[in-house]
C-alpha cells in the first residue's frame, strides 16, 4: 500500500528537518567562532558571543518564521477570498481530498507560471502562486498545480525545504562576507604580525567558507528532485487523475523563468532560473510530464 | 543473570503493551478522521442548501414558466434539512445535484440570466460546492477503505474484534449519478 510508503517520507522529512537544523547551528557556530579566531584579535569574545546568540536566534528564527520570509523575498501579497474566490475555492476542496487545514494563500505579480508552498507545518502553512498561473490556467490545470503544491505540505517537504532555503542561505552569505573581508584585509595589506598559529586557522576558515555554499549546494539537490516527483504522485492521489497537472506541466514549459533568489528557487513547483539539468533542483518537466501520463 | 533476565521480561512486557495502546490509537484515529469527513460533508451540503434561496430568487425574475423545477429544488432543499441519517442525507444532496444541474440546463437559454453577474456568481460557487462535496466523500471513502483493511487484517482483525471495532460502510454513489452519459455524434 502507498498509504505506507507516504507515511515513511514524512518521518523521513522530520528526521532530515531536525538534523538540518542541528548541522546547519554547528557548521553556523564553526563558522563564527573560526572567523572570529581570524579577525577577532581584542573583540575575539565580543565576535564569539555576539555571533552564537545570533546563530541561535537566527536558527530559532528560521524555523517559526521562515514561510513569512518566504512569502516576504518574492514580494507576494495575500489573497482575498473576494477577489480570488476559485484559487481559494480548488484549496479549499483539495483540503476536504487530503485532510489538511486550509494553508494561507497568497498572490504574487508575475506573468509567467509558478507556483510555491512554504511553512514549517500543514497547520502554519502558505501556498503562493503567481498571477500568470491564475490567469493562464484552466480550471482543472490550476487545480493540479495546487494539488501538487498541498502534496509538499502534506509530506512535509516545506518544512525541510524552506529550512534549507533560509538557514542554508545564510551560511553562504556569511561565508561571501569572510572571504571579501580577508580579500580586501589582503590588498591593504595589513596584518602583518600574525604568526603561524593564526596562518593554519586563516587556511581552514578560508576552506569553511569555500566548503559551506558547496554543501549547501549538494544538500539542496539531494532533497529536491527526487521531492517533485513524490509530490506529483500525490497530487494525483489527491485529484484522482492526472490530466490538469499534464496540462499545467505542459503550459509551464518554457514559462516559468522569473527573477528569483537562488535560495527559494528550490521551493517552486518548476525551476525558476536557468540551469543545466544536473545541477538543478527540479526533474526537467518533460520526465515529470511522461512519468504522470503512465499513471 | 537474573537481573537481566527481569530486564528482558519488562522490555518484552512494554513492547507488548505499547503494541495493543498502538492498534487501539489507530483505530480511534482512524474513526474520527472518518467521522470527521463525514462531518465536512454535511458542511457542505448545508452550504449548498443556504445557497438555494438566493439562487431561486435571481433565477424567478427570468424563468416564470418553469414551475416544476422550482418545486424539485425546495422539495430537495427541505429533504436535506430534515434528514438524519447520512445515507438520507447524501440520498437529498443528491437530489438537490440533479435539480440544480436542470436549473442550470434550462438557464443556457436564457441570455439575460446568463449575463448577470449575481446568477454566474452563484453558479461558480455551487459548482465549487459540488466538487467539494465530491472531494470529502473521497476523502470519507479513503479513510473507511484503511479503516477495513486495518479491521480485516491479521493482526488488526484480533485487536479490532477485542476492542469492539466493526467494519464501516463507504458512501455509495446512487445508481442514476453512476450511469455514463451517452455521447452522441
Amino acid at each position: 500500500m502507498n498509504r505506507l510508503s507516504f507515511h515513511e517520507e514524512i518521518r523521513k522529512n522530520k528526521i532530515n528537518s531536525f538534523f538540518l537544523v542541528g548541522i546547519v547551528l554547528a557548521v553556523l557556530l564553526v563558522l563564527v567562532y573560526t572567523i572570529g579566531f581570524i579577525l577577532g584579535g581584542d573583540y575575539f569574545f565580543f565576535i564569539i558571543i555576539f555571533g552564537t546568540i545570533f546563530s541561535i536566534i537566527y536558527v530559532v528564527g528560521g524555523y517559526y518564521k521562515s514561510a513569512d520570509l518566504a512569502i516576504a523575498s518574492v514580494h507576494a501579497k495575500k489573497a482575498t477570498g473576494i477577489e480570488y474566490r476559485q484559487y481559494h475555492n480548488i484549496v479549499e476542496g483539495l483540503c476536504l481530498a487530503s485532510g489538511l487545514p486550509k494553508p494561507k494563500l497568497y498572490v504574487m505579480q508575475n506573468q509567467q507560471i509558478n507556483a510555491f508552498a512554504s511553512g514549517r507545518d500543514p497547520q502554519h502553512a502558505v501556498v503562493c502562486v503567481t498571477t500568470g498561473t491564475l490567469d493562464k490556467l484552466s480550471k482543472q490545470e490550476l487545480e493540479g498545480v495546487l494539488a501538487h503544491e498541498l502534496s509538499h505540505i502534506a509530506n512535509y517537504d516545506i518544512r525541510f525545504m524552506t529550512l534549507t532555503a533560509v538557514l542554508v542561505g545564510m551560511i553562504a552569505i556569511i561565508s561571501q562576507l569572510f572571504l571579501r573581508s580577508l580579500f580586501w584585509s589582503a590588498i591593504a595589506g595589513g596584518g602583518n604580525d600574525r604568526n603561524n598559529n593564526n596562518t593554519v586557522l586563516m587556511v581552514i576558515g578560508i576552506v569553511l567558507a569555500i566548503l559551506a555554499p558547496i554543501v549547501v549546494v549538494i544538500v539542496q539537490l539531494a532533497i529536491s528532485r527526487k521531492r517533485e516527483y513524490a509530490a506529483d504522485s500525490s497530487a494525483v492521489k489527491f485529484m484522482r487523475t492526472p490530466t490538469g497537472l499534464i496540462g499545467a506541466l505542459k503550459k509551464i514549459k518554457g514559462n516559468s523563468e522569473m527573477k528569483i533568489s537562488g535560495a527559494v528557487a528550490p521551493l517552486f513547483i518548476a525551476k525558476p532560473n536557468k540551469k543545466k539539468e544536473w545541477f538543478s533542483t527540479h526533474p526537467p518537466l518533460s520526465k515529470r510530464i511522461a512519468r504522470l501520463e503512465r499513471m | 543473570m537474573v537481573g537481566t533476565q527481569i530486564w528482558i521480561m519488562i522490555v518484552a512486557f512494554t513492547v507488548i503493551v505499547a503494541v495493543f495502546f498502538i492498534y487501539y490509537n489507530r483505530f480511534v484515529r482512524l474513526s474520527h478522521q472518518i467521522d470527521n469527513s463525514l462531518a465536512q460533508i454535511s458542511v457542505q451540503l448545508r452550504k449548498r442548501s443556504d445557497l438555494i434561496p438566493n439562487l431561486l430568487s435571481a433565477v424567478k425574475g427570468y424563468m416564470k414558466h418553469e414551475k416544476k423545477i422550482f418545486k424539485e429544488v425546495t422539495d430537495a432543499r427541505k429533504a436535506l434539512m430534515s434528514a438524519k441519517t447520512v445515507d438520507k442525507k447524501m440520498k437529498a444532496g443528491n437530489q438537490m445535484q440533479e435539480a440544480l444541474k436542470s436549473i442550470f440546463a434550462i438557464a443556457e437559454g436564457y441570455p439575460d440570466l446568463k449575463a448577470n453577474t449575481n446568477f454566474l456568481q452563484l453558479q461558480q460557487e455551487l459548482s465549487a460546492i459540488e466538487d467539494k462535496v465530491a472531494y470529502a466523500r473521497q476523502y470519507y471513502n479513503d479513510g473507511i477503505m484503511s479503516y477495513n483493511v486495518m479491521t480485516n487484517m491479521v493482526p488488526g482483525k484480533w485487536f479490532a474484534s477485542m476492542y469492539g471495532f466493526k467494519e464501516r460502510e463507504y458512501l455509495k454513489i446512487p445508481e442514476a449519478a453512476r450511469a455514463v452519459p451517452k455521447v452522441e455524434f
